[in-house]
């Protein structure tokens, strides 16, 4: 590892306290340690550069869970486990094409048509950009480097108006709960 | 991929953390949700109407012990299962004593009373309701607990849902306390119990749900 736990940490907790530029710095020097990470247990490199797009983005807003106390390669790494654990549930729950006439003939299609359409209205609200982005990524399950070729809009661009969006998705979803 | 753009975007709205955050926000998640429940409480159910002379009195403070002291050892488990670091759940075994020590009571009490009144004081006026009350009264505060837990780590996604429903259920019964007029350790013992376990089932079954991230 070119960076140290000691610098890590320090970093991370000049963060804590508020330095942005500390806290960008952190950011930066875990972009190669979290693909080294991914890349120990996954060929696929698409979903190795989502997981370390979503990590960084947990680590960010999820901050305030690590203890200062304790090491911060033990919780980064806790974060990271978590995020490509929750990735492969996500993985085995798309649906082959093979099985769609199965899926077709199943009584959840209803249901799922249903889910659909609730996604479809909520997609609706949305501003074009990200509805299209979240439908590519999170619906058919592109990769963000697929749709970022296929759209021409920049990779991280991509992730940031899908981040975005699911954001303003479950605020809106949690509004109309309420 | 270059990620550049996203941390200057997440950078650029850094606030600091205070210490103890982790407390803090589950404290304010669960004071939001427990003024929800006061409200339904004091508009729905009624605050019983002799609270000044209960509050005198020694069942009172028997139900408070037990529901106040279940309720911070749940906390404290919530707390550590908000960060992502491994847990020894046989660690937490201290989140029972409340539950014993209300038992050994129960039977003293039993003991104190002649048996042909068991049944009625088991039962008291109203277990048919108090658990289903429990459980309801815990739905806002374990909603503040899921709000809290937008911005913490937990991996365990069923037990934290457990342990967040045991919390919310203990403080929603403790609120309860203001409502119910029941006075024997036996009916607390049983039907508070059930209210509070039915709100750490079902934050066990819809935690793996609500708390992904």
């Amino acid at each position: 590892m070119r960076v140290t736990e000691d610098q890590l940490k320090k970093w991370m907790l000049e963060g804590l306290d508020g330095d942005a530029s500390s806290h960008a710095r952190l950011l930066r020097e875990l972009v190669p340690i979290l693909r080294g990470f991914y890349k120990r247990t996954m060929t696929d490199g698409h979903a190795i550069e989502d997981l370390v797009q979503e990590t960084l983005i947990a680590v960010h807003t999820r901050r305030m869970s690590f203890d200062r106390t304790r090491l911060f390669k033990a919780w980064l790494f806790a974060v990271a486990r978590y995020k490509m654990i929750d990735h492969f549930r996500r993985e085995r729950q798309t649906c082959p094409i093979d099985d769609l006439e199965d899926l077709l003939a199943s009584e959840s299609f209803e249901d799922a048509a249903n889910a659909r359409m609730d996604v479809d209205r909520l997609l609706a609200d949305l501003p074009d950009k990200q509805s299209l982005l979240i439908r590519k990524t999170r619906m058919e399950g592109q990769s963000v480097a697929e749709v970022a070729g296929e759209t021409g809009f920049g990779e991280s661009d991509v992730k940031v108006s899908v981040h975005l969006g699911l954001k303003a998705l479950a605020a809106r979803i949690l509004g109309e709960r309420r | 991929m270059n990620f550049d753009t996203l941390i200057d975007s997440l950078a650029s709205d850094l606030k600091p953390v205070p210490r103890h955050a982790v407390g803090r926000r589950l404290l304010l998640g669960m004071a939001g949700g427990g003024a929800v429940t006061l409200l339904l409480i004091s508009i729905i159910l009624g605050v019983r109407s002799d609270l000044g002379l209960a509050m005198r009195g020694f069942a009172f403070w028997m139900k408070w012990a037990y529901t106040i002291s279940l309720g911070i050892g749940a906390v404290a488990l919530v707390a550590r299962l908000a960060r992502p670091e491994p847990i020894r759940l046989i660690g937490f075994w201290p989140v029972t004593i409340p539950f014993a020590l209300l038992a050994a009571l129960a039977v003293t009490e039993l003991a104190h009373v002649p048996s042909s009144d068991w049944f009625a004081m088991w039962l008291g006026a109203s277990w048919k309701k108090c658990p289903w009350l429990v459980l309801m009264l815990s739905a806002p505060i374990f909603a503040g607990l899921l709000w809290s837990f937008r911005r913490l780590a937990p991996t365990r996604l069923r037990v934290a849902g457990a342990a967040a429903g045991l919390s919310a259920g203990a403080w929603a019964a403790t609120l309860y306390c203001l409502h119910c007029p029941e006075v024997s350790a036996l009916f607390v013992l049983t039907w508070y119990t059930l209210g509070i376990l039915l709100a750490a089932g079902a934050g066990a079954w819809i935690g793996p749900r609500l708390l992904r991230w």
